[in-house]
């Protein structure tokens, strides 16, 4: 349902990632893997379109992506990314109803459902979101990337500098929002352990370019690959 | 009668801080909440003045000159956005220049147009009698005004849908955009406000301050000082500095010389900005 063809891309005229595609389908959880600065988060932003692509495009059910951040996301891209930028000065509870009521939703039930999917942000509601701790801005800017009611969900290193109870929290909300509600996931990460505790498959990334597909079982029985993954 | 003399000098004090407040509200939304330094902010204030002195020229009620004003100055400060500001986000110093230039035009066309001295419209007449003294009403007047403002601007920002969208697209534009928002039109819209609220600001101010072609820069300065002590959380910071600024240049000008009133104003600006680089409400938690 979601498939990035031939992304070629990078910032000004330095391309950072060659020719990439890749595909999720209805329901699936993808994972991303590599190493520091192999162009995941590139290729995250050339499929929200933050970055203008060079050459290659994005399709959502078959049909080309509109070509601009925000048509994109009402046409059911959700993005959490990379350091999360939540909104400083707004409430935890303007983040979420923000970003429903854009896309058409009713803001107050699109927070109670947050509210009572991550019941760690209910104490902080009121509280201005750049006042919270890493994890609890993780948590926020995944709420927010679910109130546009997205059908496929790309998340840019979710656990980076986020502690490990708040890990194990997340993969748990990740797997029941993917199973609940149907939403296909691709997750940028270097944090194997939570890959494998969500994604079937995953793309190994290298130097901007796929080096190779594999399932997750795959990635369990090869040692070799997961310490070169690993390594930093 | 000293009480009397006192309650005179506080209520007179009042009004002219409410009326400072009135001229930078505007500058609030564009410059506090937006980052935009509009050095032509004085220029809208003049053209809403302008706008109003013409249409009530014309024989429309003085009350409705207001609504007009806004709304010529607000697509006026659209047009602006579109073709200048949009493309100077984030460059601090050539968007000084543009709007600079700008300011220049603006006042430049007043003069063609208006030539340099006309007539203000007579001040709506009735006083308000405190003990032996009499307060004329419209400056007071100003004092709910500033306060109605304050309040409409701080529901608009923090209730509205509109509002929530305009402080993500100022906050984090990348994201508002990737969770839906047009931020670009958005941001037209919120510079169009902050156009607006000036335009206002001159059509209510026109009975006391008559429509000049330079009538912006003797409000520019202290408005700007003013968002710049606020610092981020520029509406209340605004209406906190507007009053204590405002209000205590014009008690010292009331006791001594409308000198030293300036003086006084600029003299505690240094100050706070020596103590508070980054605005006096640098570590509040409030959103506005």
């Amino acid at each position: 349902m979601f498939k990035v063809v031939n992304a070629t891309g990078g910032y000004g005229k330095t391309t950072i990632i060659r020719n990439v595609s890749l595909e999720v389908k209805s329901g699936e959880v993808v994972a991303l893997l590599g190493r520091n600065g192999v162009g995941k988060s590139t290729l995250m932003r050339f499929a929200t379109n933050l970055i203008p692509p060079m050459e290659g495009h994005v399709e959502i059910d078959g049909n080309p992506a509109p070509n601009s951040p925000a048509k994109r996301a009402k046409s059911g891209l959700g993005y959490v990314p990379q350091g999360r930028f939540v909104f400083p000065r707004m409430t935890v509870i303007e983040n979420i109803a923000v970003a429903a009521a854009t896309n058409g939703h009713d803001p107050k039930k699109a927070v109670e459902e947050a509210l009572a999917d991550f019941p760690m942000l209910r104490p902080k509601a009121h509280d201005l979101a750049g006042g919270l701790s890493g994890g609890q801005q993780q948590v926020l800017a995944l709420a927010r990337a679910l109130a546009i009611m997205p059908r496929i969900l790309l998340l840019d290193e979710p656990t980076e500098g986020v502690q490990p109870s708040i890990i194990d929290e997340m993969a748990g909300i990740l797997k029941r929002i993917n199973r609940d509600r149907g939403i296909a996931i691709l997750v940028a990460e270097q944090n194997l352990d939570f890959c494998l505790s969500i994604a079937e498959r995953a793309y190994v990334m290298e130097k901007g370019e796929i080096r190779m597909e594999t399932d997750r079982d795959a990635l369990l029985a090869d040692k070799e690959l997961q310490q070169e993954l690993l390594g930093v | 009668m000293e009480l009397d003399f006192l309650a005179t000098v506080l209520l007179s004090s009042l009004s002219s801080a409410s009326i400072l407040l009135i001229a930078t509200i505007g500058l609030a939304v564009v410059f506090g909440l937006m980052g935009v330094i509009n050095l032509a902010h004085g220029e809208f204030l003049m053209i809403g003045a302008y706008t109003a002195l013409t249409v009530t020229q014309a024989g429309v009620p003085y009350i409705l000159s207001i609504p007009i004003a806004v709304a010529v100055t607000m697509v006026i400060g659209a047009i602006v956005e579109l073709l200048i500001i949009n493309r100077l986000y984030g460059r601090l110093f050539d968007t000084m220049l543009a709007t600079w230039g700008l300011s220049i035009v603006f006042y430049q066309l007043a003069v063609l147009i208006f030539g340099t001295v006309t007539p203000g419209i007579g001040m709506p007449q009735f006083s308000i009698a405190v003990g032996e003294y009499s307060l004329a009403g419209y400056p007071l007047l100003m004092i709910g005004v500033a306060a109605a403002m304050l309040i409409f601007v701080y529901l608009l920002m923090t209730k509205s849908v509109y509002g929530m969208k305009a402080r993500a697209s100022i906050q984090v534009p990348h994201m508002a955009q990737a969770i839906g928002i047009e931020s670009s039109r958005t941001n037209m819209l919120t510079f169009s406000v902050g156009c607006g609220l000036a335009g206002f600001a001159g059509a209510v101010l026109l009975p006391i301050v008559p429509a000049t072609p330079s009538m912006g820069f003797a409000f520019v300065i202290k408005a700007f000082l003013t968002v710049v002590v606020a610092g981020p959380v520029t509406l209340t910071g605004s209406a906190i500095t507007a009053l204590g600024l405002g209000g205590g240049a014009s008690v010292t000008a009331s006791f001594m010389t409308s000198v030293v009133g300036d003086v006084f104003f600029f003299v505690i600006t240094a100050l706070l900005l020596w103590l508070y680089p980054m605005g006096i409400s640098a570590k509040w938690r409030r959103k506005l």
